[in-house]
């Protein structure tokens, strides 16, 4: 055992006691659903295995371990751990707490109301398990750890439910295809150009602009790859997911959400602030700068590396968008 | 898209030129992870609940699996639909529990077809309830 992994094993004997009072917490809130301290303390250690040192080498401080037990879901992961040993009250409590929401997420989410009632039942199914490994139930309430709340993993559970539905009658079907059909997927633009080459003026400018096109796709591509994750996926979700601000705004609102804390470590007065309202043109001022980044090293990338003037930069910023309509600078973009 | 605050001319261009770059991006590059994120780390990662050291690998991942990004997108804008209309159901404190057999057996006779031990438990608990009904009727009288 690595000595960071002996320094988390210390760590965890010492948040032993923070375990009790949470344990303690809930057995008081829900005392007949018969989950053992024991069985309980070990699920939030695997949540902690989990979440935090499974996927760092870094050392943990005792602060750290301790905050991250006091942000998990506990009263949600006892029921949950509860109804997956098959206890009747926690069954009795989720359905009452919980049917209804699942229904109306699914309604929501399903083309028809047989599909919504369909999935309904398969994630019951699911909850209960059907499964039996090694002489024991496999329910699925066993992979919820507490690190989101219960409603939002049931959603996220419904969600793949339909798109396992939708994967059973659409066998020749990609799973990207499968996500877009179900909720409000975008259908994407067809990128086929048909070019018709006249005399030799036409080929001298078709030349120089397939040049100017190359040199453009090449600079976004590199632009694009220059930023942050974070700022990346903002971008994927305004442009290619079709999110909202008020979407991206809601997203944030979690003052512990990453990313609000990435784009908050970049401002002075929302350090000092780090409670305050994210609010649309926070969002937008937070694409603002991304887009401010792109430009400037798409600029610098057609300046430095393919010699381009700025008359030329001009002619290549006037090129893609003239093609915006046809989109055909694009039309040999290779996986990235 | 919306488009808001004092842009250039550049500014526009440029995410036009974005916009289209991402978009056939996101159609060519078809998740080529070979393994998703879990429910459990999609609805953390939805909730903004990861915290610094745990996010990293996530916003990675989603960055490149179109797969998984687009359920968190869809995911967020479940959220943004449902939060003005947030549903409180009262729980029924004196109601009797359901046992899972029960729940189980209508479930199973819903997809599987007809089950009599499943009927029978059905049809028991349709009597129970309409007593149940009478009786609060009777005491309301």
């Amino acid at each position: 055992m690595s000595p960071e992994a002996v320094n988390n094993e210390d760590l965890m004997k010492e948040c032993d006691s923070v375990l009790n009072e949470i344990f303690a917490r809930c057995h008081e809130n829900a005392p007949n659903f018969g989950v053992s301290e024991d069985f309980f303390k070990n699920s939030l250690k695997k949540t902690a295995h989990k979440y935090l040192l499974s996927n760092s080498s870094e050392v943990l401080s005792l602060q750290e371990l301790t905050d991250f037990f006091g942000q998990i879901q506990a009263e949600d992961l006892f029921m949950a751990l509860a109804c997956a040993n098959g206890n009747e009250r926690a069954w009795w409590e989720f359905d009452q707490q919980h049917r209804s929401y699942l229904e109306r997420v699914a309604r929501h989410l399903a083309k028809t109301d047989i599909d919504a009632q369909e999935v309904i039942d398969t994630v019951y199914v699911e909850l209960y398990g059907t499964r039996v490994v090694d002489g024991e139930r496999v329910s699925k309430f066993a992979t919820y750890s507490g690190r989101g709340s219960l409603r939002g993993w049931l959603r996220t559970v419904i969600w793949h439910s339909l798109v396992d539905l939708h994967r059973a009658s659409h066998d020749e079907v990609s799973l990207d295809e499968m996500t877009e059909n179900v909720g409000e997927g975008t259908a994407h633009a067809n990128f086929a150009e048909s070019t018709s080459l006249g005399g030799e003026d036409e080929m001298i400018e078709h030349l120089a602009k397939e040049r100017y096109r190359k040199a453009t796709l090449s600079a976004i591509e590199k632009a694009f790859s220059s930023l942050d994750d974070h700022e990346k996926l903002l971008l994927l979700y305004y442009h290619v997911e079709s999110m909202k601000l008020r979407e991206i705004a809601r997203m944030v609102e979690n003052e512990n959400s990453l990313l609000r804390d990435w784009f908050q470590r970049k401002s002075a007065t929302r350090e000092k602030e780090p409670s305050s309202r994210i609010h649309e043109s926070t969002i937008m001022r937070w694409l603002e700068k991304s887009y401010a980044k792109i430009l400037q090293f798409f600029r610098n990338e057609l300046q430095s590396v393919h010699n381009l003037s700025e008359q030329e930069i001009e002619i290549c910023m006037g090129l893609a968008t003239q093609d915006l309509a046809g989109n055909s600078i694009y039309r040999n973009l290779t996986t990235t | 898209m919306e488009n808001k605050g004092h842009l250039t001319a550049q500014d526009i261009q440029i995410q036009g030129v974005l916009d289209n770059f991402l978009k056939l991006r996101s159609t060519n590059n078809t998740s080529t992870a070979k393994t998703h994120l879990d429910e459990d780390s999609l609805t953390a990662f939805v909730e903004g609940n990861l915290g610094r050291r745990e996010s990293q690998p996530v916003v990675s991942h989603l960055v490149d699996c179109s797969f998984c990004r687009h359920i968190t997108a869809e995911l967020i804008k479940l959220d943004y639909a449902f939060a003005k209309i947030d549903e409180v159901r009262p729980v029924k404190a004196e109601a009797e529990p359901t046992k899972i057999s029960e729940v189980l057996s209508g479930l199973l006779t819903r997809i599987f077809g007809s089950n009599e031990e499943a009927v029978f438990a059905l049809e028991e608990k349709e009597e129970e309830s309409e007593k149940t009904e009478k009786s609060e009727e009777t005491k309301e009288k």
